[in-house]
């Protein structure tokens, strides 16, 4: 509702500003035609005064209302012209002071001079012009309360569409099934809005699902191949008339086989990683996982004597369960080969983190480099060089970030978990 | 024995087939769908090596078909593709096992034997070797000379590995997968088979065995028996 919160503030401003303004203007302009139509009526006063002065020669006997009344002064020594004023008078008949409109003028007659001031109380012209400032206003609070409750249940309509179409967005999985099928809608622009995903959706998952049948594919094709070289060389070795050289020959040709499946199974695994390939909604308990992984890699850590410590709290995260498990199980792995005989691993988990330590042969590793593919510091040969850089691409598919320091002479890789722990 | 293969690729078909046959096996095989049916009705094998991948139709859909005739025939599913999916399915439809290409044939004829000693309804899974050595593959028990003898899990099944592929050259490489899976690196570099190999020639050799494992150079090891 916020872009709706937002028209509608500004609506409402700039109506109150609007008939502030043409109130006070209403104002201005009624009151000037009411004083206009007051001063008429005080001239045509006058004027029937100074008839009757003209035609009978003798002031007239003049009857005052409560709005409406005359003073003459007879001793007037003023010859003042014409002149309308407003006063404040204090009104004898209704007794309380009030707002007099007043005319005054000098007469002549039989050459004694009089001084005439008609009055007309402002009284009425004041009720008048309050009763329709208090229509004006509650015709303009009216207005905006009303404006205000139509325009939101009205949006509230119009935005239904819309927050269906979010929430099917939100609830959507690149990985499903089917591309996403937004519904009919009546409202023009929302039907654009619909099959315009609708068909970005339907491209996305056409293209989806073409890397995916290519990934599996290069594996299917690749490993084919591969395969008849593994069987044939096997036959070939099993022949007993080759010699060591030979012998030794084929099981090279071998192990290079094994370094390319390696290689060739690391690779698409990165490549099914980057393309999201992976549903991320499986609770995994990452602790039970780091003991299992020890006990199963136990023999290799005593045939290195090394010291392994561990210090896990229970983490449960919402990620996936065999990408968790090649996570640790890289990170295990690198710390087994990397230590020297007689070294130590230390592995950390809390909510937080996980910290795999293990000490050091040589110095520190290059902390920007270490998570790159094919890194392989120290002219090592062993490995595929992609175990750490699979590490990070799946930390960087889970959001959380990983990073190398170099403490105390040990290697320490430290995985930060953000969010999602349960 | 009675193994049938079906795998569209001739070369490993042949050489699967060659190699299984010198293990002591009857081999067949067929490169398609088709064919396969037509074996599959008329005989019975004790092993079916399955590709997932068939030319004109699919491994999964012959699973279907095993199962539907009532058919109790032993099958482990060969196949490139490494998904999990696959394997799930796989193994629901009733395949025994299921191995990604590329395998080593001495895990090949381990996991073909496994199946077929499973499948064997005559309760005693003995391995004999010679009258001397005997395996019992339910018990995981070895005794030489009717005396047993106490093997770590590594050293059980690097000797059981040996003695089903009795005769045979197998390469280091082919061990360390067999004993360490994907973990195999690991051991590669440390020289973990040697050891492993050096503790179980000692056992068998002061349990009054025959000295059987050789160490062929370059290659790697074989358990030889008459």
């Amino acid at each position: 509702m916020k872009s709706f919160a937002t028209y509608q503030r500004l609506n409402t401003y700039i109506a109150i500003l609007i008939f502030l303004l043409g109130s006070i203007a209403f104002y201005g302009v009624l009151q000037y035609v009411l004083l206009r139509q007051l001063d008429d009526s005080l001239k045509a006063e006058k004027q029937e005064i100074s008839d009757y002065v003209q035609k009978y020669h003798q002031l007239p006997v003049i009857q005052n209302t409560k709005n409406q009344w005359v003073i003459i002064d007879s001793n007037a020594h003023t010859f003042a012209n014409q002149k309308f004023r407003t006063i404040k008078l204090y009104n004898t008949i209704e007794q309380e002071m009030q707002e007099v409109r007043q005319l005054s003028f000098a007469l002549a007659i039989n050459n004694q001079q009089y001084f005439v001031q008609v009055n007309k109380s402002q009284a009425e012209t004041e009720d008048l012009l309050q009763l329709i400032a208090i229509l004006a206003f509650s015709m303009i609070a009216l207005l905006l309360v009303l404006n205000y409750f139509v325009n939101r249940k009205l949006v509230n309509k119009l935005f239904k569409p819309f927050q269906k179409t979010i929430s099917a967005i939100q609830a959507y999985k690149i990985g499903q099934k089917a591309p996403l099928q937004l519904p009919e809608s009546s409202l023009a622009e929302m039907h654009l809005l619909n099959t315009s995903l609708n068909e970005m959706s339907q491209r996305i998952y056409v293209e989806y699902r073409s890397l995916k049948s290519f990934t599996e594919n290069a594996a299917h094709e690749m490993q084919t191949p591969l395969a008849v070289m593994r069987s044939l060389i096997e036959s070939i070795i099993q022949q007993n008339n080759l010699n060591e050289q030979g012998l030794n020959q084929l099981t090279t040709i071998d192990d290079n086989i094994q370094k390319l499946i390696k290689l060739h199974q690391s690779l698409l695994l990165l490549a099914k990683i980057e393309n999201n390939q992976f549903q991320l909604n499986e609770t995994v308990a990452i602790n039970e996982i780091i003991i299992a992984k020890c006990e199963e890699k136990n023999s290799f850590i005593e045939t290195k004597n090394l010291l392994l410590k561990l210090e896990l709290n229970e983490v449960q995260l919402l990620f996936h369960r065999q990408l968790t498990d090649m996570l640790v199980n890289n990170m295990i792995n690198n710390a087994i080969r990397y230590t020297p005989v007689n070294g130590e691993i230390t592995i950390q988990l809390n909510k937080n983190e996980l910290i795999i330590c293990n000490t050091a042969s040589a110095g520190s590793l290059d902390a920007e480099q270490v998570f790159k593919r094919f890194y392989k510091p120290q002219q090592q040969q062993e490995g595929t060089g992609l175990g750490l850089a699979i590490v990070n691409e799946i930390c960087r598919l889970a959001n959380w970030p990983i990073r190398y320091e170099f403490q105390n002479n040990k290697h320490c890789f430290i995985v930060q978990f953000f969010q999602k722990v349960s | 024995m009675k193994l049938l293969i079906i795998e569209d690729e001739v070369n490993l078909n042949t050489t699967i087939a060659s190699f299984l046959t010198a293990a002591g096996y009857l081999c067949e095989t067929v490169s398609n769908f088709k064919d396969a049916i037509e074996k599959i009705d008329l005989y019975e094998y004790d092993c079916i090596i399955l590709d997932i991948m068939l030319p004109d139709g699919s491994g999964l859909e012959l699973l279907r078909y095993l199962k539907l005739n009532k058919k109790n025939d032993g099958v482990i599913i060969i196949s490139a593709k490494d998904s999990l999916d696959d394997k799930l399915t796989g193994l629901q439809l009733g395949a025994d096992d299921y191995l990604t290409k590329p395998f080593h044939l001495p895990e090949l004829a381990m996991r073909v034997a496994a199946i077929i000693r499973r499948k064997k309804m005559d309760g005693h899974n003995v391995i004999n070797i010679d009258e001397w050595l005997y395996i019992d593959t339910i018990a995981q028990r070895v005794t030489i000379h009717n005396a047993a003898i106490e093997l770590t899990q590594k050293e059980y099944q690097l000797l059981l590995f040996f003695v089903v592929n009795k005769n045979r050259i197998l390469s280091k490489s082919a061990i360390a997968q067999h004993l360490w899976g994907d973990d195999m690196d690991l051991a590669d570099h440390y020289d973990f088979i040697y050891t492993h190999i050096k503790n179980l020639r000692k056992k068998i050799l002061s349990a009054g065995g025959e000295d059987c494992i050789r160490s062929i150079y370059g290659a790697g090891y074989k358990f030889q028996v008459n």
